[in-house]
């Protein structure tokens, strides 16, 4: 990778929450083979946010689907060293005839806590996304920020552990996030982002978000990958914590230059 | 505030850095206003004007429907365009439905109609719902049974009556045969096209929540097809009451009891009219009862609780 990543001043030994080693991901079989992914490297620390920046057909969803097991590589290693990772996808996808309430708990039932201990966490995940008088509401009672926060809830319930407490100590917990916040609107998104960062900071759980809004990845994201397009590699990767206004504006200006280069080189190909 | 746009932020109002503890307070606000704002509005309880209001909409204009349709059929009986024999006088029909209610003899016939009628559809139910849960899933299977099913379906139920006789004998037995033939189809169907139509993203969410092959039908795949399965479910109720009467009307025998279906061939056989248009009647009043009481309420409570109200 052409990292220009500058290291952090004690090199850490904390085992990595996700690991990518050379991954190659290839679908379809024979002459209409599709490269998704070749060789990417990429690694989340616990409580690590980093955000995966990509134009379409760059593979950051087949990158996602990869890291939460949903497919597997064609060769390269997935190490992943997490509770079960939770899981926010671009719609909602709440189930339509439960409530918000019974969303989040099919996801704890599913996840084999028990009844009592079920409705307290239920009752925490839904304070955690400031929903708390709205449980009983079905999804398309709420509005679509309503929704994808109800889904967060969800998605963070299955990293509980059965007893119902939030994810163990001895495994850090991780957050795949798919474009949660692209169907929104500006304001309503404005709002999400910075409730998930106050999510992010209380729970602190690894979030690997992937994104084609540059300036998203800046604003949330600890560290920006840069992916290129068919087939997916790691172009670049930024260091982005806790910068002044104007280097976060020069950053973005900076991503957004280096991702219209990656676009236009699809033109020839 | 941070615009989506890629252009560079205007110098004056620059966002606040994302995680400061005062922009963190102030997107709480923010946040509230958004959800107080985008809630839908909860609808006022109705009060009993509206509520009179609907019950007129809803009431009043399939009363007017009837009303008219007597009228017409009055009038031309008035005019004696067809001999009394084959068009008699409303009058003549509401007196034959009048003696064979007073008479006691309906409650009869309805029982007799209807319990077997429900019972196949039952059976139809036990039958039809594994069968079509294996055939959505499996696909091989679809790809063997799938297209006799579906020719099975528009296949008149009537027409396996004569075999249903020469199998089973004048029997409730061969009625059966007929009712489950004409609901077994249009049930499996039902549940089938409700599993083809759940959107994919919900069992992937289940794979993802850790839901295994049995936990995702449970709680994922049954209760996301219920529309689908329920639509089936009301055309085989349908189904297995046509073929009940096609069943009632073709076998008759003092042995099998007097259902609406025989009272019906009795008003062929004795040449009386107003009889056969009582048990017409009769045996309408019966669908579109069950489909009211049962079916609407059934199909009105699945719908709302998801948001997909058709037809208020």
């Amino acid at each position: 990778m052409t990292a220009t990543l500058r290291l952090r001043p004690s090199t850490p030994i904390v085992e990595p929450a996700v690991r990518l080693t050379g991954v190659h991901k290839v679908f379809g079989r024979g002459a209409r083979t599709v490269t998704a992914l070749a060789g990417v490297d990429l690694r989340v620390d616990p409580g690590e946010f980093v955000c995966l920046l990509g134009a379409s057909g760059c593979g950051k969803t087949t990158l996602l689907n990869l890291v939460a097991g949903l497919d597997t590589a064609s060769s390269g290693e997935v190490l992943r060293n997490t509770s079960r990772p939770a899981v926010m996808f671009q719609e909602a996808a709440l189930m339509p005839w439960l409530t918000a309430t019974r969303n989040i708990e099919l996801a704890l039932r599913l996840a084999g806590v028990r009844r009592t201990a079920r409705r307290q966490r239920t009752d925490e995940l839904l304070d955690l996304v400031r929903l708390t008088g709205v449980g009983d509401k079905r999804p398309h009672e709420l509005s679509g920020g309503m929704r994808q926060r109800v889904a967060l809830a969800r998605a963070l319930a299955c990293t509980t552990e059965p007893d119902g407490t939030a994810a163990a100590s001895e495994l850090p917990s991780l957050l795949l996030m798919d474009e949660p916040f692209s169907s929104l609107d500006a304001i309503t998104r404005d709002v999400l982002q910075a409730e998930l960062l106050r999510v992010w900071e209380a729970t602190k759980t690894a979030v690997l978000f992937v994104t084609h809004d540059v300036r998203e990845a800046v604003r949330l994201g600890q560290r920006v990958v840069l992916l290129s397009s068919r087939p997916g590699r790691v172009v670049r990767e930024w260091r982005v914590v806790n910068p002044s206004a104007a280097a976060e504006a020069e950053t973005v200006h900076e991503i957004n230059g280096r991702l219209r280069e990656v676009i236009s080189s699809h033109v020839a190909a | 505030m941070s615009l989506p746009d890629d252009s560079a932020p205007p110098a004056t109002e620059t966002p606040p850095p994302g995680g400061a503890p005062v922009a963190v307070a102030d997107y709480g606000a923010v946040g509230a206003g958004l959800d107080a704002l985008e809630l839908p509005t909860a609808n006022s309880a109705p009060t009993t004007a509206d509520r009179l209001r609907r019950i007129t909409r809803a009431v009043l204009p399939p009363v007017l429907a009837i009303v008219l349709l007597i009228g017409i059929w009055q009038a031309l009986w008035a005019a004696a365009f067809w001999p009394e024999y084959k068009l008699p006088a409303p009058r003549a029909v509401g007196a034959e439905l009048l003696n064979n209610i007073t008479s006691g003899q309906v409650f009869g016939q309805l029982w007799v109609s209807v319990h077997r009628a429900v019972f196949g559809f039952l059976i139809g139910v036990v039958i039809a719902t594994p069968l079509g849960l294996l055939l959505a899933k499996v696909r091989t299977l679809r790809a063997a049974v799938g297209p006799m099913l579906s020719g099975l379906q528009s296949l008149p139920s009537v027409a396996w009556v004569p075999a249903a006789i020469l199998w089973f004998g004048i029997t409730p037995s061969a009625i059966y045969f007929v009712v489950l033939l004409g609901s077994v189809p249009s049930i499996a169907n039902g549940l089938i096209s409700g599993i083809d139509q759940i959107p994919p993203i919900l069992p992937k969410v289940g794979k993802v929540l850790g839901a295994g092959r049995l936990a995702g039908a449970r709680h994922i795949l049954l209760p996301a097809a219920l529309p689908g399965y329920l639509a089936g479910l009301k055309q085989g109720w349908a189904f297995s009451w046509r073929s009940l009467m096609a069943a009632e009307l073709i076998a008759n025998s003092p042995q099998l009891g007097q259902g609406l279906g025989q009272y019906l061939e009795d008003g062929r056989s004795l040449n009386d009219m107003p009889t056969v248009m009582a048990a017409i009647i009769l045996i309408l009043f019966v669908g579109i009862g069950i489909d009211l009481l049962v079916f609407r309420p059934l199909e009105r409570w699945v719908l709302h609780s998801r948001g997909l109200t058709g037809m208020a």
